[in-house]
């Protein structure tokens, strides 16, 4: 109740596109929907004790599916990819009428209920001319609570007649529920809609993210030496902005990658991140920092992008909320095992399916994709400085030195000083690379890219360097600060 | 007066407090930076789970080029691990590489308690009854864990 009037008004007045609402799951009428199944199955005696007690003895073991809905009606489980559902799909209790595992069923059945379903059984076999078959039903109706001589004695006569070899004295009555079924022909579409809708948006916020990337791109590419520089820009803006990204990054806002907890972040998560970060934007002044207009233009669109993928994520964080609770109802008030449905709808569509932590639906793949793209795309564009560390000193790898063995990009610093303490290995891969390094060694490609990209570390590493060096020739004295009498 | 504080250091303290290691704990002293108390959770599913274990851990001056120095407070039955608390794993003598940090040491020891070696003993007794009889050295190893290593 509480939860359908909550998900109506945040439909209404969320702003959502028109086609948006129009592919939300209808809630309302997929809960009149489940009335009508209730009275429908009342109509037809089937109360919901009767069909939970139906249920238990099917999931009782040795009990050979005395009644309940064979899950295979809704759908084919052995190749769920083919065709999951079927155009002609239609809900149905199969209901066993007679057999002697059937006993223990039949005895618990209300009377009205065993009337009902014995008409509905007899209507059937009329229809299908077998009224041979009729009698001998009802006859071991009648026979319920015969012992097993009697019952080794229809064996015999029942498997003569028998069609289906698998259910030898078992016969099924199907009786069909039209009011279910109007309820999955409802849902399942909607699904199909948000499916699709997801593909759309996810789409168009990926090629966003593109245009996006080019913007900032022609931002904060740094202009070489020899160029001439096409546009007005700033090399503070270059910092700026990666002051700007480096807290985008370190708190993930849509998709956590941290060791602990890794997974999808809840709407609410989502929107508290990024609140958080506009937040940090505004108090350090990032924004307004910004030299260029074209840089100010562009972050602004950044954050909107943001607020977009929030959007198309809380909406379909609600819709998913809402299939749960309206399965669950469906469950709860009809005792059919609309759950099987549920399962069979995630196999179809494995963007629905939810994780633990996340946001559920196709909410989780939606932050985690955009997440992704964004990171590649955008962030990718100005290097962190985090990336370009060296992995003994954990500063900046100046002057970045490569042995020769792995990828590894060390600073000049700690490579003299794993050759002064005779360390012959590379600390990354184990190679005995250490003492051969020599200027060669210099990885100038990189060298040349911080200089581009990080000229505020460079100038300060030369320096530090030039220190080291002076210590290392003279002796620590000779750096200290202040004069000293030699 | 002490050497400043390599960047190093300051930065492997900074992410050990902010993303920590399941079941594993490193603080650092106020008075002196480069000594740790450790808690390491004994692995699920071996003879110490459940034991919460005490450790100490220093950083040595010429730190990263040498490997911090680390040894168990709380007592432990272990092949690798002496009476003093002392560990004998590679990665802590000739194995030691300057890319290691005290996060991966220590996953390092977490998984030796996961996965005790009798053929490289530190702890000869302990090690000569886990190679002859394994099942009564495990269940040494667990009443020692509940004797010493749980939380009171």
């Amino acid at each position: 109740m509480k939860f359908g009037h909550e998900y109506e008004t945040a439909l209404a007045n969320e702003g959502y596109p028109e086609q948006w609402v129009n592919s939300a799951i209808d809630y309302k009428h997929l809960k009149k929907c489940i009335k009508r199944v209730h009275r429908e199955l009342e109509s037809l005696g089937l109360d919901e004790h009767t069909l939970a007690a139906m249920n238990d003895l099917v999931a009782q073991p040795q009990t050979p599916k005395p009644t309940g809905i064979d899950p295979k009606d809704y759908f084919s489980a052995s190749n769920p990819d083919l065709s999951p559902i079927q155009e002609e799909f239609t809900p149905q209790l199969k209901v066993l009428v007679d057999s002697k595992t059937g006993l223990a069923l039949d005895a618990r059945l209300a009377p009205e209920t065993k009337a009902s379903l014995q008409k509905l059984a007899k209507h059937e076999m009329v229809v299908e001319g077998r009224k041979k078959r009729l009698e001998q039903a009802k006859a071991r109706q009648q026979q319920l609570q015969l012992p097993d001589t009697t019952d080794s004695v229809l064996d015999g006569s029942e498997r003569k007649e028998s069609l289906t070899p698998d259910v030898e004295d078992a016969r099924w009555v199907y009786v069909p529920l039209a009011s279910a079924q109007d309820f999955f022909e409802m849902l399942e579409p909607k699904l199909a809609e948000l499916d699709a809708l997801r593909d759309a948006e996810t789409r168009n916020l990926e090629e966003k993210i593109l245009d996006l990337g080019d913007l900032v791109e022609d931002v904060v590419q740094p202009v070489r030496e020899g160029f001439e520089a096409k546009r007005e820009i700033s090399y503070r803006d270059l910092y700026f902005w990666r002051e700007m990204f480096r807290l985008y990054l370190e708190k993930p806002i849509f998709y956590s990658e941290a060791e602990q907890k890794r997974g999808a972040i809840t709407f609410d998560e989502a929107r508290k991140n990024l609140e958080n970060y506009d937040h940090t934007l505004r108090e350090t002044g990032l924004l307004a920092k910004m030299k260029t207009p074209q840089a100010k233009a562009a972050a602004q669109q950044f954050l909107d992008l943001n607020l977009q993928i929030l959007k198309v994520m809380h909406f379909q964080e609600m819709n998913a909320r809402a299939m749960r609770k309206i399965l669950k109802k469906f469950d709860k008030r009809t005792h059919l095992q609309g759950d099987q449905f549920a399962k069979n709808l995630i196999v179809k569509y494995p963007g629905i399916k939810s994780s633990k932590s996340g946001a559920g639906g196709f909410a989780d793949s939606i932050g985690r994709d955009l997440q992704a793209e964004m990171g590649t795309k955008v962030l990718a564009i100005v290097p962190q400085l985090d990336d370009w560390i060296c992995p003994v000193c954990c500063e900046m790898a100046w002057r970045p030195v490569n042995l020769g063995c792995c990828r590894a990009v060390l600073c000049i610093r700690c490579v003299i000083d794993l050759q002064s303490k005779n360390m012959k290995k590379c600390p990354m891969c184990n190679a005995e690379t250490v003492m051969a390094a020599n200027g060669k060694n210099l990885d100038m490609d990189t060298m040349e890219f911080l200089e581009i990209y990080f000229p505020m570390e460079v100038k300060k590493r030369q320096k530090e360097n030039e220190k080291a060096q002076l210590a290392r020739d003279y002796g620590e004295e000779f750096v200290k600060p202040g004069c000293t009498v030699m | 007066m002490s050497a400043p504080l390599p960047k190093r250091i300051i930065k492997e303290t900074e992410r050990l407090q902010s993303e920590p290691v399941p079941g594993i704990s490193a603080q650092p002293h106020d008075d002196n930076a480069r000594y740790f108390d450790v808690i390491v959770e004994g692995p699920g599913g071996s003879c110490y789970e459940g034991g919460v274990f005490q450790l100490e851990l220093f950083l040595p001056d010429d730190y990263p080029m040498c490997p911090p120095r680390i040894r168990f407070l709380t007592r432990i039955y272990h092949p690798n691990i002496d009476r003093l608390g002392r560990i004998c794993l590679d990665v802590l003598k000739n194995n030691w590489s300057p890319a290691l940090q005290i996060r991966t040491i220590l996953l390092s020891i977490q998984a030796l308690l996961g996965a005790p070696n009798p053929e490289d003993p530190l702890n000869e007794a302990v090690a000569k009854q886990w190679k002859e009889n394994q099942p009564e050295a495990i269940k040494t190893a667990r009443e020692w864990t509940e004797l010493y290593a749980k939380k009171k």
